[in-house]
C-alpha cells in the first residue's frame, strides 16, 4: 500500500519523537505505537507500518550480526563486541550467527556496513579477478 | 635489501587477506529494469552497485531510506530480498582506436562477433564538459561531402549541428554520407603531415535492428568502417541503455579529443533518447512535466551536447563534432524537445517532406537551416564561390512565388529565376555519394560564372555530370591545384576559364 504524503511526513514525526539525544527510546516507542492505535487515524497501518520500517532501520544500525563458520568461543565473541563498541558506540548489541557456507572467517554486518573476511568471499572476489581481468 | 623485500612482501600479503568493508543494501522491490533498494547509507549518486550474478546498476535516486537504482541488465534472477553492495566505481566504457570498425553495446562490449576489444583506456560515461578555458574557437571544417550543406550550411571541428525533419526526410543519410566522406578523404590523405584525420562514432539509440545493420552495410560497402565506431541501442534494448548510449559514445570521442585528434559523433535519434530518459524517469517515480518529460530533460541533452568540443594544444589538441538528429511529428518544430536540442545546438540542418516528394533530395530547407558558427570554418575556395548563393536561393523562393502569378516578367526578375532554378537542380545529390571539396567548387564557379545560364534546367544534373567526369579525366591538375591551395587565384581562375570553355565547347 503506498502512503501518501501528508501520512509519510506524520510517519517522520513519529519517529522523531521516539528519539532521546539521537537514540531511540523504548518506552516512547510503545507510547507512540499505543496513541496511534487508540486514535486510529487516516490509514493508520499504512503508518504504522512505515514507523515499522523506520524503527527496523533504526535498530539495525546499533546492531552486529556475527556470523561464522563454526560457533565462536566466548572469550573471541567479548573480544569482538568490545572492539565493535569502541567503534560503533556502547549501546551496540550483538547477535552471534552460524553459517557453515562461509567455510572460515567472520562476516560481520551492521546497518548497511559489512565487514567480510570470509573465505567465501574471497573465493568469490578471486574469481571475478580472474574472469573479468 | 632482502628484509626490506621480505617487509614488503609481507605487507601484500597482509594486504591480500584483510577484511573487505563494503555497503550493502536490501532490494525491496524490482521490475521494468527498475530496483528501489534500502540500506545503501554510503552509496554516492550514479555510482556502480554490484547485484548478485555479475549484474550492476546504477544508482539514480537516493531518498531518506530508500535508493532508486536502474539496471544495466537482464533482471531475471535479482529477486526480493537479495543483498546488493557498492562498488565506489561509476560507470566506464572501453575507448581508443581499437574500437575503430567495431559495433559496441552501450557497456562497449562488442556485438559484431569479431572477438575482444583491446581498449587503451576506460573513460566515465558521464563526465563534465570541457570548460571556457579549454576551448578554442572552431575554425577548422568539416566535409560532409554534400553540396548543399558544404556550401550553405557550413559545419566545423567542435560544432554541434542538428540534423531536424520528419520520418524519411532523409535524416540518417546525411549522417551516413558526411562518415563515409570522412573515410574518404582520410583514406586519400593518410600519413601526409600536418592531416588531422576526421574519426567517426554513430550512436543508433531506440533504432530498429534493421535499420543499424543496414547503415553498417553501407558503411562496409564504402570502406568506412576502419575510421568508424558503432554504439548500438536498438529498440529491443532496455531503456536504460538506450538512456545512456549517447553517454557512451560522448567518451568514445573524447578520447580522441584528448589525444590530438578529431572525431565526429552521430546520435541517431536524441528524440527517442528523450523517450527512453523519461520512461526510466517515470519508473523512478521521478515527477513528470510538459508531455510526461522529466524536468531536467534540457539538461540531459544540453550536457550531452556541451561535451562537443574544440580544446586548444595545453588540453589534447582535438576536438568532438556533434550531429544529433531529431526526428519531428509532421513538421512540428515547436514541441518539447525539438525547441529544446535547437536551442542547444549550433545551427540546424532542417530537412521537409514537402522537398524532398518534389525530388529536391538532400530536401534541405535554405531558409529553415542554419550555421551559427558559420564561414569561420568554411575552406576559403567554397566561401569564394558559395558565398552568395544563400542569398540567390532566398530571392529566388520569393520570386518563384509572385512568379506563378503572371507571365511577363522583367529580365532581372527572369535571370533570378532561372538562376535560382538551375542552383536548386545543381544541390540534388544521390545518396551514399558524397563529393570532393575541389569538385564541388568547380561545379559552382561554373555556376556562379554564368556557364550554365544557357543550359536547360533540365539538363543541368546531365551538364555537371559530364562536368565532372571532363574534370576528373581530363583535368585532375587543375583539381589538384584547388585542392593544395584551397582557394582560388587569379592562376586558378585562369585554369577554370580555360577548362570550361573547351568543355562547352565539347558539351552536347
Amino acid at each position: 500500500m503506498k502512503l501518501d504524503k501528508d501520512a509519510r511526513k506524520l510517519t517522520k514525526g513519529l519517529f522523531q519523537l521516539s528519539l532521546t539525544n539521537g537514540r531511540l527510546d523504548q518506552k516512547k516507542v510503545s507510547a507512540v505505537v499505543g496513541k496511534v492505535i487508540a486514535s486510529k487515524p487516516r490509514s493508520f497501518v499504512g503508518i504504522l507500518k512505515e514507523y515499522q520500517r523506520l524503527v527496523r532501520l533504526e535498530v539495525g544500525k546499533h546492531h552486529a550480526v556475527v556470523e561464522s563458520a563454526t560457533p565462536l568461543d566466548k572469550q573471541a565473541g567479548d573480544h569482538l563486541l568490545a572492539n565493535l563498541r569502541a567503534k560503533y558506540g556502547n549501546d551496540l548489541t550483538i547477535e552471534f550467527k552460524t553459517t557453515p557456507e562461509l567455510l572460515g572467517g567472520l562476516r560481520i554486518k551492521i546497518g548497511s556496513d559489512v565487514f567480510d573476511s570470509s573465505v567465501r568471499e574471497r573465493l568469490a572476489r578471486l574469481e571475478t579477478q580472474l574472469t573479468h581481468a | 635489501m632482502s628484509s626490506i623485500l621480505q617487509e614488503l612482501e609481507s605487507q601484500i600479503s597482509g594486504l591480500k587477506t584483510s577484511t573487505t568493508k563494503s555497503n550493502v543494501g536490501i532490494v525491496r522491490e524490482i521490475g521494468d529494469g527498475v530496483a528501489r533498494i534500502e540500506g545503501l547509507s554510503d552509496v554516492m549518486l550514479n555510482e556502480l552497485i554490484e547485484f548478485p550474478g555479475g549484474l550492476y546498476g546504477l544508482a539514480l535516486n537516493l531518498e531518506e531510506g530508500e535508493v532508486g537504482c536502474i539496471l544495466l541488465g537482464d533482471e531475471k534472477g535479482v529477486v526480493e530480498g537479495v543483498e546488493v553492495k557498492t562498488t565506489g566505481r561509476l560507470l566506464s566504457v572501453p575507448v581508443g582506436k581499437g574500437l575503430l570498425g567495431r559495433v559496441v553495446d552501450t557497456l562497449g562490449a562488442p556485438v559484431d562477433g569479431k572477438g575482444p576489444i583491446t581498449a587503451s583506456a576506460i573513460y566515465p560515461v558521464e563526465k563534465v564538459a570541457p570548460g571556457i578555458i579549454k576551448r578554442k574557437s572552431v575554425s577548422q571544417p568539416v566535409q560532409t561531402g554534400i553540396m548543399a550543406i558544404d556550401a550553405m550550411i557550413p559545419v566545423g571541428r567542435g560544432q554541434r549541428e542538428l540534423i531536424i525533419g520528419d520520418r524519411a526526410t532523409g535524416k540518417t543519410t546525411i549522417a551516413i554520407d558526411t562518415i563515409i566522406n570522412q573515410a574518404r578523404i582520410n583514406k586519400a590523405n593518410e600519413g601526409k603531415p600536418g592531416f588531422r584525420p576526421l574519426y567517426s562514432i554513430y550512436v543508433g539509440i531506440g533504432q530498429k535492428n534493421s535499420n543499424i545493420a543496414r547503415s553498417l552495410a553501407v558503411l562496409e560497402a564504402a570502406g568506412a568502417m576502419p575510421y568508424t565506431i558503432i554504439v548500438s541501442a536498438p529498440a529491443s534494448d532496455t531503456a536504460t541503455n538506450q538512456y545512456l548510449a549517447p553517454f557512451s559514445g560522448a567518451a568514445m570521442g573524447e578520447w580522441f579529443m584528448d589525444n590530438g585528434m578529431d572525431a565526429l559523433i552521430v546520435y541517431d535519434d536524441l528524440s527517442k533518447h528523450a523517450v527512453a530518459y523519461r520512461q526510466v524517469s517515470l519508473l523512478l517515480k521521478r515527477p513528470s512535466g510538459r508531455e510526461a518529460y522529466p524536468g531536467d530533460v534540457f539538461y540531459l541533452h544540453s550536457r550531452l551536447l556541451e561535451r562537443s568540443a574544440r580544446v586548444d594544444e595545453k588540453n589534447g589538441n582535438g576536438s568532438v563534432t556533434a550531429l544529433p538528429i531529431i526526428e519531428t511529428q509532421a513538421g512540428d518544430v515547436s514541441a518539447y524537445i525539438p525547441t529544446n536540442v535547437i536551442s542547444i545546438t549550433d545551427g540546424q540542418i532542417y530537412l521537409e517532406t514537402d522537398l524532398f516528394y518534389q525530388g529536391i533530395r538532400p530536401a534541405v530547407s535554405v531558409g529553415l537551416s542554419v550555421s551559427r558558427v558559420g564561414s569561420a570554418a568554411q575552406i576559403k575556395a567554397v566561401k569564394q564561390v558559395a558565398g552568395k548563393i544563400k542569398g540567390d536561393l532566398a530571392q529566388f523562393r520569393e520570386l518563384a512565388a509572385f512568379a506563378q502569378f503572371g507571365s511577363d516578367l522583367d529580365a532581372k526578375t527572369k535571370s533570378i529565376l532561372d538562376r535560382g532554378a538551375r542552383i536548386v537542380e545543381l544541390f540534388k545529390q544521390v545518396q551514399y555519394n558524397p563529393l570532393a571539396t575541389e569538385v564541388m567548387v568547380t561545379t559552382l564557379w561554373s555556376m556562379q560564372n554564368g556557364y550554365m545560364d544557357d543550359v536547360a534546367v533540365d539538363k543541368i544534373k546531365d551538364f555537371q555530370l559530364k562536368l565532372q567526369d571532363y574534370f576528373a579525366t581530363r583535368k585532375d591538375a587543375v583539381l589538384a591545384k584547388i585542392r593544395d591551395t584551397g582557394a582560388i587565384n587569379d592562376d586558378i581562375t585562369a585554369d577554370l576559364k580555360a577548362a570550361l570553355s573547351e568543355f562547352k565547347s565539347s558539351y552536347r
